[in-house]
This record gives structure tokens, C-alpha cells and sequence, in this order.
């Protein structure tokens, strides 16, 4: 079994390999097709006015505007092999010293927001599920509606709005505090700067957890084995948890795994209205700008964070439902 | 449709605000968690949005792209490229004062030899960086080679090499002679040779009025005034920069958090309270090129040429049959000053350049020129009709707008005139046969030697095709000139010296229409010293004099 195993996940990592480097080469294509002129984007069309003709054909040499596309794509994927992802043209830095920044600032919004809207998510499903066609149901299916049909980036607008200009509760953006030096921030400020953030970037994820757990809790309603429990006197909290969780818990995982990419995706705009420095802000400007090795970096970064996500999500599986490792053990022998 | 706005604004509040408090718990969560640390959290923001506590701070919100990607560094281009500015953390041989002039600041004297191909220049010797060690010559002639090597924004190849022949003379060897040499040195700030490498645009290490105490990439840059500052102290004692786009700019403002925030003509009329409106005038100009030659197709396939405006009567009438007025109330909500140059109040400008809007006598030039009102109200000639298609970069809802009000202006002329939408990638090869949206404005004159001089390779100006001789001759002869006075008179006959040049009189194969005032909202109290003309772009210009501002104690 243990040869199955490892012969199952060399399969996956195989196949991995086989989507990002596919991954890479399209996003490559696009940067070469994208009506970009990275000088004009760089350096501004007023610059380039007053500059002579031999300064613009440095700076087109060092933007690779003269050197053939595939000719600079197989430079760039040897650099990969050798597990250099390249400078930054824009910043003049290594990409994974910029991706290293952007990220640490990222990472506490994304792992903030992906919980919160799992364990949100989870919760309301349960409950709407649990008294459907009820008054909780009917709000917070609404509430679903009306969410899953809203831009994440309008959402984060009129939270800023709300409790950042008229409450005052929370910054007006930004990981840190204006004008304090690094260290006298606290951790309390770092949170305090990533509440809005999150709350906007994990609402958008919430409605479809929700709905998604409330049908399953639907079925599970419906099912025997909850009418013998109630039978049996069983209250409706203990119903929940000790039959309800496990049996949603699993469209849920799958759902939240494979929505890592999503979360991503909302990140960029999010970050974009709360002025937040992560990687969704870096990715648009490197794809703005024209900066190649930054913004394949970041392409290959997060298609190992959403590979990595499926990946996740099917064995936790296992873990959570013993009857699939069971199934694939069956069918395996 | 501000008014618009906030209606919508509010409605999509409550809208949010009921759904966040019925569907949410999390939201709950954390008001909940707020509640008790609402108390903190606001004498905090008190501390943050209150300066009057804290007199010798102030906080400016600025673009985004205002933020120096590549650092601090000059030689990447801190300081200069798109937007020219002072680079406060280091200091520059010249200054540009409040006319555009040349001041001194670690010179203390120039001088170009007959030839124009030496410049010789001594530098102030009270003058050290923040670690202690002394700038002298030998710094200097660094970072020029530096510069001329590896410049990423500034063109310096017209420099051969710099040399310290001591302490405190340096020596420019020239390639060309280039009497605007002083405007360069203005924008090109002096790094220490020992302290220069790779990252120092991340730990700048300068001899100007402040230092660079922090940079959290992506959001804000704090300053600190450099006790060992040779000149005046500075008054602000520390300077922040955050980056903010314009939305997030006037939520900050409205929430008291900055001092000073950009913002665009379409925001301006916003009230916001504690706040006022601080306008500054600029060179930041719009205007659009009118290709001179009929048109033809080039060896390379290259299309260039229009033949409606290939005639200088057509040119004439489009110059003066634009109110220029009516843009600036209808596209910037009155935040401008009309354009009649790339140059507008630029010691090089040459002010005949100004022109009145004349409808009838436009009429009249068009007529002149053979085209004559059709039965649909377009001008036709020889079965041609007068068409006009503005090109403008997708994506600038400014130059859009402007590019949509010229047309419409174009029509009442009898030209049949649309605006479209065209990325960069197409734009530069599409102006050489039909007019485009442009925007310039830079602190030095080869700005107009590189929109009306020809080309050695075509014989024809590189942005828009147009060739004439004598501007040629008069711009060649003033980056020849020996001073600086010479070279402006010479520069202004380039543009119009009696007979011919490229003013209304002249060629006028541009239009120039607008100059795009840059505005700020102001925190009452604080007092911002009086700007220079800001050249293009929206960004450090504001912050050039920083260290003479100061708040007003009565008003806090």
C-alpha cells in the first residue's frame, strides 16, 4: 500500500509540474501579446520626451524590447531550473526578495479571511440548513444573495467607508500606522490595520460556503439518522455537532481548498481599496508595468499555492470521511 | 454628479450596513472585539489625525506611482525621469527656483569653456553626508560616471566622463556641447562613493535636508530632518509620504489622517471639513500634434502624413478654433490655465505663443484653404471630406475627455472630428498620421527640441511628422550657446523669431490647449510654501520645499 501511495503522489506532483510550467508558458504568451509598451508604462511618455534617441535604445535593451520573446522565455526557464526566478526590471531586486515582502504582508490577510469565511461559512450554513424556511434561513439566505452578487471590491468600499471615515473604528488603510517607526509597531496595529481588509475579503467566500453547507445540511436533515436522534430526544445543538459538522465538513474543505485561488484573485482588489502593500497590488503593477520576471514569479507562486490547495483538499479527505480511503482501497486491490 | 455620488455612497452604507448586522456574524465578531478596544483605538487615530499636538510633522498622501519603485536611489532615477522633482534626501549641484532659473546648491560656481564641451564646477565644502564622511569632487565625478553608465530615466549620454581634479572642482567632459547642462545637474542627485552599491536605493545614504528613517514598500516613506544639514534647518521636523490611490487619498482626508492629499478636478468639488482646496499652477500640459507633411507610405510600411492637415491654414484654424476656456470649465471643472506651448512661463518660453479663440477667422482660414462647406455642414475639397480622428491613451479619462470636447469643438468648424481609444503599443506609430492626446511638461527645454527637431534618420520630427530648417538651427545653435540667458533667447526664436517658427504665425504643427492645475486638499492651519510652476506628473513636486512649511498655531 505504502508503493500505491507514493506512486499516487508522484502521479500528482508529476501532473503538477506539468500545469504550472504550462502555466508559465501561457502567462508568458499573454506578457508578449498584451498591448504593454514597458518604457511607456516605466518610464512615462514626458520622460521619454526629453530624452535622446540613443538613452531609449538602452533602456528598450534593458527592458528586453529587442531580444526575441522565446529566446527570453528560455532564459528565464533556465534561471527556474536553477531555481532563480530573475530580478525585478521595475524594482531592481531579486523577484523573491520582492515576492518575500509582499507576501509576509499578504499572508495575515489571506490566512485571516480564508478562516474566517471557512468558519463562518460553516456556521450559517448549519443554521440555515438546520431551520430551513425559518426566519434564520430566510436572512441569511438573503444576506447570501445579495453578497454573492456584490464585486468584493465594492464591498471593501463601502466597509471602508463605514467604519473607517464616518466610525473612525479602523484605519483608512495600510498594514502599519502612519508615520510610526517599525519598531513601535505593535502586533495589536498590525491586526487593527488587517480587520477591514480581512472582513471584506472573506465575505465574498462566505455565500458560497453558506449555501453550499446548508444544502448538505438540508440532506442531512432529511436523513434517518437524524429523525432517530430526534426521536430519541436528542436537543438540536447537540444534532448539529455531533451529526452535522462531520457530514458538511466535507463540501466545505473541498470548497474552501479549491477557493484559495478566489481568495487570491478578491486579494488584488481588495488590497487595491485599502491600500494594502501585498502580492495582489505587486501582480497588478508587475502586469501593468511590463516587469515579466516579477509577475511570472508571482504566477507560478500562486499556482503553487492553488495546486498546493487541491492537493490539500484531497487528503484531508481521507481524513475526514474514513469510507473514501476505504473506497479507493477497495478499488485499488 | 458628486452630489450623485454620495447619494449612492450613502445608500450603499445602509444598504451594507443592515446586511453586516443581520447576515454576518464575523461582522459581529468583530465589533464585539472592538468594542473594547474602541477606546484605544481612537485616542490612537487622535494621536495619528491630530498635529496640532505634534507641530514640526506633516503627512501627504500621494499616488501610487509617485513611489520610487527601484528606491531612492538617482541613478534609478530618484528625483528625475517622468515627474522631476528635488530629491530631498540628497543634494544636487543646481536647484531650479521659483521661476524655472538656475540656483546653486552644493555649487558655488560653473562655467563652460569656449567650446562647450567642458563644464568646470565648484562645489561647497561644509557639506557632509549623514554618516559623518565629507562630499567632495571625487563623489560627485562618482556619480555622474555612475549616471552616464547605468541611468534608468535621465539621459546622460550626452556626457564623456566627470573627473575631480580636487576636493572641490569637478570637471564635465562633454560629448556634445549642451548649455542646459545646469538643469540636469538640478535633477541629479549626489550618492557617496563609499557607500554606494546595489541596495543603496534602499538605505540612501544623502547630504540633503532630510533622511530617509523608513520605507514600508507599497505604503508609506517616513523622513527625518538631517541635523547635519549644511543650509537652513529644516522646519518640518519629519515628513510622511503614503501612497494612496484617489479614492483612498479623500477617504483619508475625510477621516483626518493625512495633512495634505492629492486629488483630481472631478473630486475637487468635495467639501471636506477642516479641509481646503490648494491649487498649483503647472506646466503639466495637454495638447495634441498635427501631423505637417501629406501623407505616404515609407519603405518600412510605416504610414505617416494626413493630407487635411498636411496644410498650415487647416493648422492655423484648428489652433484658434478651440476656446480653450471651455475645456478647462467643462473637462477640469475651471482647475487649469490654458496652453499655447510645451513650454508655457518656462524662462524659454516665448510668450507670442498665446492666441485668442477666433471662430470666424478660423472659418475663414479653412475657406482660404479650399475647404468649403458641404450640403451635410462638413467642409469638403476636390470630393474629400475635412475628417479629424483624435487619438487619445485608453485608459485616461482626462485626455479622453479632452480628446471628446475638441472633437465636438472641431465640428462647429465644418470637420468632421471623433475621438477614439488606442493603447500605447499603437499610439506612437498612429500620431505620425493622425493627431494624438499627449501630455508634457518637464523642467528643462529638450523637451522642445525633441518634439520639433528633426531626426537624423527621417528628416522629420521624431513624435509628429514636421521639418523645418531654421527651428532646426535655432535649437541646434542654443544647446551650442555659452549661457544659459543666450541659449533662452534662442530657444524662444525657435519658436518664433519674425518669419517663420512654431506658432500660429509659423508651422503650429501642435495644438497645445490646457495646463492641468494640480490639486490638494490642505489641512486648515498648515501653511504650504509658495510652489514652483510642477511639471508633469502628480507627485513629489508638492513636497519640493517641505522643509519650509510650517502649521498656524491661531487656526489649530
Amino acid at each position: 500500500m505504502g508503493k500505491k501511495t507514493a506512486f499516487r503522489l508522484g502521479r500528482q506532483l508529476l501532473r503538477a509540474v506539468v500545469i504550472l510550467l504550462l502555466v508559465c508558458f501561457v502567462s508568458f504568451s499573454l506578457t508578449v501579446i498584451s498591448p504593454i509598451d514597458p518604457l511607456q508604462t516605466n518610464i512615462g511618455q514626458a520622460a521619454l520626451g526629453s530624452m535622446s534617441p540613443e538613452q531609449i535604445e538602452k533602456l528598450e535593451q534593458y527592458w528586453g524590447m529587442n531580444t526575441p520573446a522565446p529566446e527570453r522565455f528560455l532564459e528565464w526557464l533556465k534561471g527556474i531550473v536553477k531555481g532563480d526566478l530573475g530580478v525585478s526590471l521595475a524594482y531592481r531586486q531579486p523577484v523573491t526578495d520582492v515576492i518575500f515582502e509582499k507576501l509576509s504582508n499578504s499572508f495575515l490577510l489571506l490566512v485571516f479571511s480564508w478562516l474566517i469565511s471557512a468558519a463562518a461559512g460553516v456556521l450559517l450554513g448549519m443554521i440555515a440548513g438546520a431551520y430551513r424556511r425559518r426566519l434564520p434561513d430566510k436572512i441569511i439566505k438573503t444576506g447570501c444573495m445579495v453578497l454573492s452578487s456584490t464585486p468584493s471590491f465594492w464591498v471593501a468600499l463601502v466597509i471602508l467607508l463605514v467604519f473607517s471615515v464616518w466610525l473612525k473604528w479602523f484605519p483608512i488603510g495600510f498594514s502599519i500606522p502612519i508615520g510610526v517607526i517599525a519598531e513601535d509597531v505593535r502586533m495589536a496595529e498590525r491586526i487593527q490595520h488587517a480587520v477591514l481588509p480581512a472582513a471584506a475579503l472573506s465575505l465574498t467566500g462566505v455565500a458560497s460556503i453558506t449555501m453550499h453547507t446548508r444544502e448538505k445540511m438540508i440532506e442531512v436533515m432529511n436523513s434517518d439518522y437524524i429523525l432517530y436522534a430526534r426521536a430519541k430526544g436528542m436537543g438540536m445543538g447537540k444534532i448539529l455537532f455531533s451529526h452535522g459538522l462531520r457530514n458538511v465538513l466535507l463540501p466545505a474543505v473541498t470548497l474552501q481548498f479549491a477557493s484559495v485561488s478566489e481568495l487570491i484573485g478578491g486579494s488584488v482588489l481588495v488590497e487595491q481599496v485599502f491600500s494594502y502593500p501585498g502580492l495582489g497590488k505587486a501582480a497588478v503593477d508587475a502586469g501593468i508595468g511590463g516587469d515579466v520576471p516579477l509577475l511570472l514569479g508571482i504566477t507560478l507562486l500562486t499556482s503553487v499555492f492553488v495546486i498546493g490547495g487541491n492537493l490539500a483538499a484531497e487528503i484531508l479527505y481521507g481524513l475526514i470521511d474514513p469510507r473514501l480511503r476505504k473506497k479507493e482501497e477497495v478499488s485499488k486491490t | 454628479m458628486t452630489g450623485k455620488r454620495i447619494q449612492a455612497f450613502f445608500l450603499a452604507g445602509v444598504l451594507a450596513g443592515s446586511l453586516l448586522l443581520t447576515a454576518c456574524t464575523e461582522a459581529e465578531e468583530n465589533n464585539a472585539a472592538n468594542e473594547s478596544g474602541t477606546e484605544k483605538v481612537q485616542t490612537e487615530s487622535a494621536g495619528e489625525s491630530v498635529p496640532e499636538s505634534e507641530q514640526d510633522t506633516v503627512i501627504v498622501a500621494m499616488s501610487p506611482e509617485a513611489e520610487p519603485e527601484s528606491g531612492f536611489d538617482p541613478v534609478y532615477g530618484w528625483g528625475a525621469g517622468e515627474h522631476v522633482h528635488e530629491p530631498l534626501i540628497q543634494s544636487t549641484l543646481t536647484v531650479t527656483d521659483e521661476n524655472l532659473e538656475i540656483g546653486y546648491d552644493l555649487a558655488t560656481e560653473m562655467e563652460c569653456s569656449e567650446d562647450g564641451l567642458t563644464w568646470t564646477v565648484k562645489i561647497r565644502t561644509d557639506a557632509y553626508f549623514s554618516d559623518g564622511e565629507k562630499l567632495t569632487a571625487q563623489d560627485v565625478a562618482f556619480t555622474y560616471n555612475q549616471l552616464r553608465d547605468s541611468s534608468s530615466v535621465n539621459d546622460f549620454t550626452m556626457l564623456e566622463s566627470a573627473e575631480a581634479v580636487d576636493e572641490s572642482t569637478v570637471v564635465f567632459h562633454m560629448n556634445r556641447p549642451y548649455s542646459i547642462w545646469p538643469y540636469t545637474m538640478a535633477v541629479a542627485g549626489i550618492v557617496p562613493e563609499h557607500a554606494y552599491d546595489e541596495t543603496y536605493g534602499q538605505h540612501p545614504i544623502g547630504s540633503g535636508r532630510y533622511l530617509l528613517t523608513q520605507w514600508d514598500q507599497g505604503q508609506q516613506v517616513i523622513l527625518d530632518a538631517n541635523p547635519d544639514y549644511y543650509g537652513e534647518a529644516p522646519e518640518m521636523e519629519r515628513v510622511v509620504i503614503v501612497f494612496m490611490e484617489e479614492d483612498a487619498a479623500l477617504a483619508a482626508a475625510m477621516a483626518g489622517q493625512v495633512d495634505v492629499a492629492y486629488t483630481a478636478a472631478s473630486y475637487a468639488e468635495q467639501e471636506v471639513p477642516g479641509y481646503s482646496l490648494f491649487s498649483c499652477e503647472t506646466v503639466d500640459n495637454r495638447g495634441f500634434n498635427l501631423p505637417a507633411v501629406e501623407r505616404q507610405t515609407l519603405e518600412d510600411g510605416t504610414v505617416i502624413g494626413n493630407d487635411f492637415t498636411a496644410n498650415v491654414n487647416v493648422r492655423r484654424a484648428i489652433n484658434i478654433g478651440i476656446d480653450r476656456q471651455e475645456l478647462i470649465d467643462h473637462v477640469l471643472n475651471g482647475h487649469g490655465t490654458p496652453a499655447y506651448s510645451v513650454c508655457d512661463k518656462m524662462p524659454w518660453y516665448y510668450e507670442g505663443s498665446q492666441v485668442e479663440y477666433n471662430l470666424e477667422e478660423a472659418q475663414a482660414l479653412l475657406d482660404e484653404a479650399g475647404w468649403k462647406i458641404g450640403e451635410d455642414g462638413i467642409r469638403e475639397k476636390n470630393g474629400v471630406k475635412a475628417s479629424l480622428e483624435i487619438a487619445y491613451p485608453a485608459g485616461d479619462s482626462v485626455r479622453q475627455a479632452i480628446a471628446a470636447d475638441c472633437a465636438n469643438q472641431l465640428k462647429e468648424l465644418g470637420i468632421d472630428a471623433t475621438s477614439r481609444g488606442v493603447g500605447w503599443d499603437e499610439a506612437y506609430t498612429l500620431a505620425l498620421s493622425e493627431p494624438l492626446m499627449w501630455g508634457w511638461g518637464a523642467h528643462t527645454p529638450m523637451e522642445l527640441y525633441n518634439i520639433y527637431h528633426t531626426n537624423a534618420d527621417t528628416g522629420l520630427a521624431e513624435y509628429s511628422p514636421y521639418a523645418s530648417e531654421t527651428v532646426d538651427e535655432y535649437m541646434d545653435q542654443a544647446l551650442e550657446a555659452d549661457s544659459l540667458e543666450e541659449s533662452y533667447e534662442l530657444w524662444k526664436k525657435a519658436q518664433w523669431d519674425g518669419e517663420s517658427g512654431i506658432t500660429q504665425e509659423g508651422d503650429i504643427p501642435w495644438i497645445w490647449l490646457v495646463n492641468i492645475d494640480h490639486l490638494y486638499f490642505v489641512r486648515d492651519g498648515l501653511e504650504i510654501a509658495p510652489q514652483k510652476l510642477h511639471p508633469h506628473g502628480h507627485g513629489w513636486s508638492i513636497v519640493n520645499n517641505v522643509d519650509q512649511w510650517s502649521w498656524n498655531n491661531q487656526e489649530g
